[in-house]
């Protein structure tokens, strides 16, 4: 079936396509002259197409005899050149012999014309899905820089790309995967700057994949990453074009997939997961705080609660002896012991958070708001958990609404339910024994070779100006050194030597006084 | 399994800091009081360099066999036998040692913290969490330790600067101290606890410049040895030299003391035992990592991941052999000194063979060799 | 491959193992609510005897050791329930009353040593006792006078006790202290804490926590001191002056002054003591502010010979009439010279005072050790031939007053 070939008899090939297709209620044969004389047939899915560029750049083009061709019997190639190269108004065109290619292209959207007399097919590419608008990235909202994000179609989102990055060395590169869905995969980097050995790594992952259907970026990523098991995510995902860009230019490769609003970037290292764009747009110090926090926010999602279970019920002696005694007040009338107050609590705040995700937006405001405040303050009136643990939930789960990663706050949250059942056995030293446990795995993790903490581990200190903090712009001279670039510089110095250049002072008083201010025409 | 000589010398100056700092610490002044009263910080000084002594051999063997591991390369310069007996002693003193730092942990939380928990517990807890740790090879192991220096510096430090208030200095006077007499055998006691840097003669061959493995110990065991100075000074400096001597964890005393500013920590004791599991970790990781590599190289196993959890039976029976925590420390200390013949005596000995018969390896750098103008003999055998 | 054989083999077993633990768990938990958070502890001696005892540590026919006198425990520990949440509740909260007398408990119990008495107070009470908290140790003057290495041995012993707790010598009997409610505060004994904590932070006291007392009593050549309370009329708790020890027994104890020249003599700084000077027929009041000090030792004729010389930086704070005027510098000189011959008359006294019971409460001793390491050594070593030493000790004490301002006042 595969090796099918076309015949020249129109009515065996509509009967053979028809058998392949005919029972779809979409699939269309329209049956018409080319040039007035030999009999065809368009055939095509009538849902997916340009009907519009359908009838007048192809049926009206092709049913009438260009004028400036003489009328006269043609052989199959001479038909074949008038239609592709007199006729038709339309680029993106071929002739195709194989059977199962004219039912792909059919199927993918393109519209077939088959001439009677002639042995192959004419594809035409009049694919046209319907698609959203570029739209404010929904996860990863900005207020300062651009405001476009991926959409579905693969073509938008290579757009988005090159719109950014119009350079030679930018390559995008496709491969379909997917035995069933066929969808285009998209692998984009830049040549003169991603590793080779990096590029090639990732086509021959990517290539390994045997699946039915690609419907995500999500699927792809669980097929390269390279430890399956792990909580934490090794691939960074994101829906801004920017983004992309700027890994592009550190060395990094995207993955696109047709259908997904989602570019996978790899490798990926564990500080990309609290950077944000806005770290780089706006001021370097006052970022650098920002991200600070967002470190703490973090740390705080992971250990707040458990920390809280270990000093309440191993270690009462560290806290502040009023704070201590107040406290055991405020616990005195819960029955459960603070595991078991701090882990129903937490399962509960887990609930709601799902279930507001889940909800559409006008109703999921109201739900957090009856969740957190009704159902917080009942719980401390009906003595079923302390007012200081209501509060200790709810900054650890808003320090998890702090990471700007999806993925990454996930696993820390997945991972707090662990230490808190450390901290209920051990106190403190089963909270660091889980701690010592969790980062051991990170460690030992790794992104395509790139350790996961790079750059802390293995120490590059030109790498930490990115790390903690975010160094200006102009300090950051070289990319980042574990991602092994072509071009290890970023930018040349001479950018550098001009911003260290005393700025000159066109409009201060002391260089203007000499000319004084021109006589104004008075009014 | 071996790693691919990715580290660098700051993971070896790592190492070496964060191997040396470990559950040690926490008696360390009242060995050094116990030794020369007020000139405590003095004691710790010497056994700083002491343990640099035994670090200094090693890294000079090293040069001599840039690719190859302790076991190795005493094949090589005693011949087989000899050198089988010297490495399985080294391999059974680390095992020992493994045990007995595990124990000596458990018993501080055992008696501090988790007063009904099982001492056997925490010590299983401890070795199962290193024993899992050992399984990744070195380049891991040396991201560990470089990972979690700062982890255990930070606090160390912070408790040091902030007993500083409370001290006073005339409790550090004189400098030698009443009884100067007892420094050297206190030298020795403190120079116990650098032996598990001994664990460099495994990561020295696994380095990517075996040849520049000197200035990074150097730098490690200054940081340790300051850390030493700075906490056995601090705490002569509190409580004097007479209350340390009442004190079996002067250190841990030290955190009792000092509290946070504006009283966020009314007592720093539970959450420095807690933070200092992290130092344990490294040591034990640091001595049962040598043990396992030891074990391989000399069996010529390639690849050595069952090992931790196969040696941990053994381990843990041994940590739970002395009866009390006084006969623990008993044990620890004779232990610890004969200890130390093996961990500088013994590399001395090669040395000066290796020196006397001009042994080095063959091959991989051979331009060094012909820079310091010795004799460049290839390695018989 | 078998290595990788290895490997799912370990993975299998590494869960089971840890598992152990958590199977067995949490041996240690006990929520801060359960436990009886024990805030202070008073020692007094028992009088009426073993009849109230039950034989909780030892078999009825033990005999205590020689001249080990009963001791008689009291200790407030925390209602929980009873103190409310967060600042104020004067509202209309709920459960919470914030009458000091109902927010802890009061018990009292007897024992042969102080273990002893812990564990009957531990048969009475259904909570574990708790002694993390444990801020005031209240002992009464005949239990220090009579030396009490039993209960320094227990709290050092004990690792829940913190070494920043304030150990202190009451006059009277130690339980009336620790049953004092005074409004101020919510809590009793964070009323005695805080007496204690805003005298150290004015300059009124030295911050003597009861791990500075035993490091101090360690020392071979110092004392320990510790504070010497006294409970006056309507509950308020009086800074008596310092107890002075000598070994582990209180030997005596200083008037309120005195503390001023322990504390000058020690450099301890803020000063906060004021000192009436009479000149011209007007009383005025100076106040210090900064105190310094300066210990030289010397060896004269095989005894050690100590000046210590002594600045105090004051202002003026009050005038009792206006006979005198302030306006000129000479009035100031005069007045400096003669509050620094009462002052330095203060501080021998003080000085002689701890000669004559021979406890060396400023660490004269540490001096010469450190200093003068080679007589010490010769001559001294231990601790009771420096008590000894410490009597025939020659210290000249010199003192300068400085008066730098005089108030908002011009004269």
């Amino acid at each position: 079936m595969a090796s099918a070939k076309l015949t020249n008899r129109l009515d065996d090939t509509l009967q053979d396509l028809d058998r392949e297709l005919g029972k779809n209620s979409d699939f269309k044969v329209r049956r018409f002259r080319v040039f007035g004389r030999y009999p065809a047939a368009m055939l095509h899915f009538s849902n997916i197409n340009d009907q519009e560029l359908i009838n007048t750049n192809i049926l009206k083009a092709l049913m009438y005899l260009p004028p400036h061709l003489p009328e006269t019997d043609r052989t199959s190639e001479q038909l074949k050149s008038a239609i592709l190269q007199d006729a038709l108004y339309h680029s993106e065109s071929k002739f195709e012999r194989e059977m199962s290619a004219v039912v792909v292209a059919l199927l993918r959207g393109d519209t077939a014309v088959v001439v009677d007399g002639l042995d192959e097919a004419l594809l035409i590419g009049t694919r046209q899905i319907d698609k959203r608008g570029i739209d404010q990235p929904a996860t990863e909202q900005v207020i300062r820089g651009p405001r476009e994000g991926f959409i579905e179609p693969l073509a938008t989102n290579i757009a988005l790309i090159r719109y950014r990055l119009p350079t030679k060395s930018l390559r995008v590169e496709t491969l379909v995967l997917g035995e069933r869905s066929h969808s285009q995969i998209a692998v984009c980097y830049l040549e003169d700057v991603a590793s080779p050995k990096l590029v090639s790594e990732v086509k021959k992952r990517l290539s390994n994949i045997r699946l039915p259907a690609i419907l995500d970026t999500g699927y792809l990523e669980q097929y390269i990453e390279d430890n399956n098991i792990s909580p934490f995510p090794q691939v960074q995902y994101t829906e801004r074009p920017d983004k992309v860009v700027a890994n592009l230019l550190e060395g990094r490769v995207a993955i696109l997939a047709d259908g997904s609003p989602l570019a996978l970037v790899v490798p990926t290292v564990f500080n990309q997961f609290y950077q944000t764009v806005e770290d780089y747009t706006e001021r370097f110090l006052l970022m650098s705080a920002i991200r600070l926090a967002r470190l703490v926010a973090l740390i705080f999602s992971l250990i707040f609660s458990s920390l809280y279970v270990a000093i309440i019920s191993y270690n009462p002696e560290l806290i502040p002896t009023e704070f201590a005694v107040a406290v055991a007040g405020g616990r005195a009338g819960v029955p459960f012991p603070a595991i078991v107050e701090v882990l129903v609590m937490e399962i509960t705040m887990e609930v709601l958070r799902e279930a507001t995700i889940r909800l559409p937006q006008q109703v999921g405001g109201a739900l957090s708001i009856v969740g957190v405040l009704v159902i917080g303050q009942a719980a401390v009136a009906a003595g079923f958990a302390s007012p200081i643990t209501v509060v200790i939930i709810a900054l650890t789960t808003i320090g998890s609404f702090a990471t700007p990663a999806y993925n990454a706050a996930l696993a820390l949250r997945l991972l707090r339910f662990p230490i808190i059942v450390m901290a209920g056995v051990f106190g403190l030293y089963g909270i660091v024994i889980g701690l010592i446990l969790i980062v051991n795995h990170l460690l030992s993790l790794k992104s395509f070779g790139v350790p996961y903490l790079s750059p802390l581990v293995p120490g590059n200190f030109n790498g930490m100006k990115d790390l903690l903090i975010r160094a200006p712009l102009f300090s950051m001279k070289k990319r980042p050194a574990f991602l092994y670039p072509r071009d290890a510089t970023r930018r040349s110095s001479a950018s550098v030597s001009a911003l260290k250049e005393p700025p000159s002072d066109v409009l201060s008083p002391a260089n203007n006084r000499e000319n004084d201010p021109p006589k104004e025409p008075l009014p | 399994m071996r790693s691919d000589r990715e580290i660098t010398m700051i993971q070896l100056g790592s190492v070496v800091s964060s191997s040396i700092i470990g559950v040690g610490i926490l008696p360390l002044p009242l060995f050094a009081v116990r030794a020369g009263g007020a000139g405590a910080p003095l004691v710790a000084m010497l056994g700083s360099m002491i343990g640099f002594a035994g670090i200094w051999l090693l890294v000079a063997l090293g040069k001599r066999f840039p690719r190859e591991t302790f076991v190795q390369y005493s094949q090589s310069i005693v011949g087989k036998w000899p050198a089988a007996v010297g490495s399985l002693l080294i391999i059974v003193y680390f095992t020992v040692l493994t045990a007995f730092g595990a124990r000596e942990f458990g018993e501080v939380v055992i008696t501090s913290v988790l007063k009904n928990t099982p001492v056997e517990v925490t010590v299983i807890v401890m070795l199962l969490l290193t024993a899992v740790s050992c399984r990744q090879d070195l380049t891991a192991f040396a991201y560990i330790q470089y990972f979690y220096l700062p982890v255990i510096l930070v606090p160390a430090w912070l408790i040091v600067i902030l007993s500083l208030k409370n001290a006073d200095f005339i409790n550090l006077l004189p400098l030698w101290g009443n009884e100067p007499q007892g420094i050297w055998r206190g030298g020795l006691s403190i120079a116990n606890l650098f032996q598990t840097s001994f664990v460099i003669s495994c990561i020295i061959p696994a380095m990517k410049h075996p040849n520049k493995a000197l200035i990074p110990c150097v730098w490690g065991t200054v940081l340790a040895g300051a850390m030493y100075v700075a906490i056995v000074a601090a705490a002569v400096g509190v409580f004097g030299a007479e209350e340390i001597r009442l004190l079996l964890w002067p250190t841990l005393e030290l955190a009792k003391t000092t509290s946070l500013p504006a009283n966020v920590l009314e007592r720093m004791d539970a959450a420095f035992l807690s933070i200092w599991v992290t130092a344990v970790f490294t040591t034990l990781h640091c001595s049962y990592t040598l043990t396992v590599v030891s074990m391989a190289d000399l069996f010529k196993l390639k690849d050595y991941r069952a090992l931790p959890i196969f040696l941990l039976p053994l381990v843990f029976m041994l940590a739970m052999q002395p009866q009390s925590i006084v006969q623990m420390y008993t044990t620890i200390h004779f232990i610890g000194q004969l200890g130390l013949l093996l961990t500088i005596g013994y590399p001395a000995v090669l040395l000066l063979i290796a020196l006397a018969r001009g042994k080095r390896s063959d091959g991989v750098d051979r331009k060094s060799l012909e820079k310091n103008g010795l004799p460049d003999l290839p390695a018989s055998d | 491959m078998t290595g990788n054989r290895w490997r799912r083999t370990a993975c299998r077993i590494f869960p089971l193992l840890i598992s152990f633990p958590l199977l067995g768990g949490c041996w240690d938990r006990l929520e801060l609510e359960e436990r009886a958070v024990i805030l202070g502890v008073a020692v007094d001696d028992a009088e009426s005897g073993p009849a109230e005892e039950g034989d909780v540590t030892h078999m009825p026919d033990f005999e205590p050791a020689p001249e080990q006198p009963m001791y008689r425990l009291t200790v407030q520990i925390a209602l929980p329930g009873r103190i409310p949440l967060g600042p104020g509740g004067g509202g209309g909260g709920g459960g919470g009353t914030s009458k000091p007398s109902e927010t802890v408990w009061i018990v009292g119990v007897t024992g042969h040593t102080i273990d002893d008495a812990m564990m009957n107070l531990q048969q009475k009470l259904s909570a574990p006792l708790f002694l993390g908290h444990l801020r005031v140790i209240v002992v009464s003057e005949k239990i220090a006078r009579r030396g009490f290495s039993n209960l320094n041995d227990y709290l050092r012993r004990n690792p829940e006790v913190r070494r920043m707790a304030w150990m202190m010598i009451s006059a009277g009997k130690a339980e009336e202290v620790i049953r004092t409610h005074p409004p101020l505060e919510r809590v009793p004994t964070m009323y005695v804490i805080s007496t204690l904590d805003n005298a150290a932070r004015t300059g009124k006291f030295p911050q003597t926590f009861a791990g500075m007392f035993w490091s101090n009593s360690s020392k071979k050549g110092q004392e320990g001191v510790l504070p010497y309370v006294r409970l006056k009329e309507e509950q308020t708790l009086e800074i008596a002056g310092l107890a002075m020890f000598r070994s582990d027994r209180m030997v005596a104890s200083s008037s309120p002054l005195q503390i001023a020249a322990y504390m000058g003599i020690k450099h301890i700084n803020p000063g906060g003591y004021r000192g009436i000077v009479q000149i011209g027929g007007d009383s005025l009041t100076i106040y210090s502010t900064h105190r310094s000090s300066k210990i030289r030792v010397r060896i004269r004729d095989g005894q050690p010979a100590f000046t210590v010389d002594i600045g105090i930086e004051a202002n003026v704070e009050e005038k009792s009439n206006e006979s005198v005027s302030l306006s000129n510098e000479t009035i100031l000189r005069e007045l400096e010279k003669i509050g620094g011959q009462s002052t330095q008359e203060l501080y021998q006294g003080l000085v002689e005072k701890t000669q004559q019971y021979g406890s060396d409460i400023f660490g004269f001793g540490e001096y010469v050790r450190a200093k003068k390491p080679g007589f010490w050594n010769a001559q001294v070593k231990t601790k009771e031939k420096w008590q000894r030493m410490y009597k025939e000790a020659s210290i000249d004490v010199n003192l300068k007053i400085h008066i730098r301002r005089i108030g908002m006042k011009a004269e």
